[in-house]
């Protein structure tokens, strides 16, 4: 296995506080890996910090080069940042939203080639994005719009992709569709994909390797059961969790309340 | 699906040949109506005859030529300039701040501008000359000067280069230079009259000269906007994404500001502060045409010097003798006509 992404101490501080504290990481080409951590553990932060969109100390190499030292041009044409949440600006097509991912491709003066609308319109195909090719991105459903984001960041053909709480907004069935379009994406691409997860039991199912941060510090990585342990995620999620077999192999994450709950009796 | 079945947006040659004829339209207009209404098929045949090896008799008086080269001519012409400058920087400021009520004016360049058409005003006797007139000299000075003290505070912010930082630097700097200019302004009474009739805006003491002073900022400008068009596009999706697609955010919007600010202060210059016309143009366009910028600004540009044009038509035969400010002509007239295009809109937000 080569490395496609590696993080050397990395460190992100806003206004004097630690956001990320010399963080160390390693993702093979075509892993799938997760990262979960409480609210404000420094997830989002760090894969801005990959794009570039934050400022650093310590390292980040793609293919073992520098990202510090490469053109955002090229940076983004190796990185793609699924955002959690998107901006979406109002009267664009869904058709000019997904080419904008073509941009790091495109030359400002000439425009995109027919090579890089074959690219979008093979990749709204994948993701049955045809019918809403000339829909404004503005009136998509919390799903299709998903899909118009994932769709914007396959377009920039880049071997990384980073996806941020992928699945916050949608219910338990779209939820799904969505990360089994990005396996799907992954092994046919293969795509070396970081994702930030909120859901325990969805982080346990769908990326190889998980990282546990908390306070902007690795405290826990390893497979599935190795991360999700009670008493992890009782110290850094102040949550009580029951780990429990799915019968398939895999496991779930389930709450557990802590206490009885408050009688009803006094209305 | 293939490449060739999908189509995103883009400027159709026919909608830019359709805004062409328009302009040309008022041109034409313009250039006949007027205190002394010309026919057009002698301003036609006077065009010709200026035409090299070409000599016909375009059966206007000399007094009818003058007007028609040295007044009538140079106005349009200015006017179709000033209003295509305001329209697509109106339009570049927009993109750049991701802000609907954006204009050129924005950063400080009106009340700067103001600031130094007000000195020329007050001490315009006393200052030495130089080969370009002190009014549009200082009045460029003083609208770069104003954007330029912006974006040097906006940029020292400790809370970042955000757009907004930038902008509410901006509506510092303009208090302040305002608050200077109307001090000055009512200490000397006696060029109250002319500060006002600037800064409401106005077309009419022109010749070929201020025509050839501003065309290369306007074309430079213009053409630095134009090829940024694509990259607005993608700072439409904010800043930090727009860093994941590979564009630097500030580098664009200080490029665009530039040339827009550079063009603005140009035409202010010879024209005076008229407003409203890098709002409703733009807008009007973008509810009509899309919203992409490489769809708004060109058209800006072409629909902003036909509007520019005809308001200039309306100012002055409307109350002829007397003018109109032109400042006035292109709220009164186009307010209306922006409720209009407003009204039958799907909207901006939805």
């Amino acid at each position: 296995m080569t490395v496609a992404l590696s993080l050397n101490g990395v460190s992100v501080r806003f206004n004097g506080s630690r956001i990320l504290d010399s963080v160390d990481m390693e993702i093979d080409r075509g892993e799938w890996l997760g990262i979960i951590g409480p609210n404000g553990a420094g997830k989002t932060t760090l894969l801005r910090a990959i794009t570039g969109a934050v400022g650093f100390e310590g390292s980040i190499a793609i293919d073992g080069i520098k990202t510090s030292g490469m053109k955002r041009r090229d940076l983004a044409r190796s990185v793609a940042l699924v955002p959690q949440h998107p901006v979406l600006p109002p009267g664009m097509r869904v058709v000019d939203y997904v080419l904008l991912g073509r941009t790091p491709h495109v030359r400002a003066v000439t425009g995109p080639s027919l090579h890089d609308l074959d690219v979008v319109a093979t990749i709204l195909d994948a993701l049955s994005l045809s019918e809403f090719m000339d829909r404004d991105v503005t009136t998509l459903s919390g799903g299709e719009l998903q899909r118009v984001v994932v769709a914007r960041a396959l377009a920039q053909e880049s071997p990384i992709l980073l996806l941020d709480e992928p699945t916050t907004a949608l219910d338990i069935g779209k939820q799904q569709d969505v990360l089994e379009l990005v396996d799907r994406l992954r092994r046919e691409r293969t795509l070396t994909v970081v994702s930030a997860m909120h859901d325990l039991t969805i982080a346990a199912q769908f990326p190889d390797r998980l990282v546990m941060l908390a306070g902007g510090v690795v405290v826990a990585e390893g497979d599935g059961r190795t991360v999700l342990d009670p008493e992890l995620i009782r110290s850094y999620y102040s949550a009580s969790v029951k780990i429990l077999d799915d019968g398939a192999g895999g496991i779930v994450v389930v709450p557990l309340r802590s206490q009885e709950p408050m009688s009803d009796s006094k209305n | 699906m293939t490449g060739e079945e999908i189509r995103p947006s883009r400027l159709h040659w026919w909608w830019l040949v359709g805004a062409l004829v328009a302009l040309l339209g008022a041109g034409l207009l313009a250039i006949l109506l007027g205190a002394v209404d010309l026919d057009a098929r002698s301003v036609l045949l006077s065009v010709l005859d200026r035409v090299p090896f070409v000599d016909v008799d375009s059966g206007l008086n000399d007094r009818q030529e003058a007007i028609l080269w040295e007044l009538r001519m140079p106005r349009v012409a200015l006017g179709g300039i000033v209003g295509a400058m305001l329209a697509v920087a109106g339009g570049s400021y927009q993109g750049s701040f991701r802000n609907p009520l954006a204009d050129p004016y924005l950063l400080g360049a009106a009340a700067g501008a103001g600031l130094g058409a007000t000195i020329a005003f007050v001490y315009g006797g006393v200052l030495p000359s130089g080969p370009i007139d002190t009014l549009p000299l200082l009045a460029f000075v003083g609208g770069v000067g104003g954007v330029a003290v912006t974006y040097a505070i906006g940029y020292s912010a400790k809370a970042g280069r955000t757009p907004v930082t930038l902008i509410l630097a901006g509506v510092a700097v303009a208090a302040f230079l305002t608050a200077v200019q109307t001090y000055l302004q009512q200490r000397n009474a006696e060029t109250l009259r002319e500060v006002y009739g600037w800064i409401l805006g106005r077309l009419s003491t022109v010749g070929w000269g201020e025509v050839w002073l501003v065309l290369p900022y306007v074309v430079v400008s213009t053409i630095v906007i134009l090829f940024g068009a694509r990259r607005l596009d993608v700072l439409s999706v904010g800043d930090d994404e727009a860093v994941t697609l590979g564009v630097d955010p500030s580098r664009v919007r200080l490029v665009m500001v530039l040339a827009a600010t550079l063009g603005t202060a140009a035409v202010v210059a010879v024209s005076g502060l008229i407003g409203f016309v890098g709002i409703i143009i733009p807008h009007a366009v973008r509810i009509v045409f899309g919203s992409s910028y490489r769809v708004v600004l060109p058209l800006s540009v072409v629909f902003g010097a036909t509007f520019l044009i005809l308001a200039d038509l309306l100012a002055r035969t409307v109350a002829a003798p007397a003018e109109i400010p032109i400042g006035v002509v292109t709220a009164f007239f186009g307010a209306p006509f922006f409720a209009i295009v407003l009204r039958s809109s799907r909207g901006l937000g939805s």
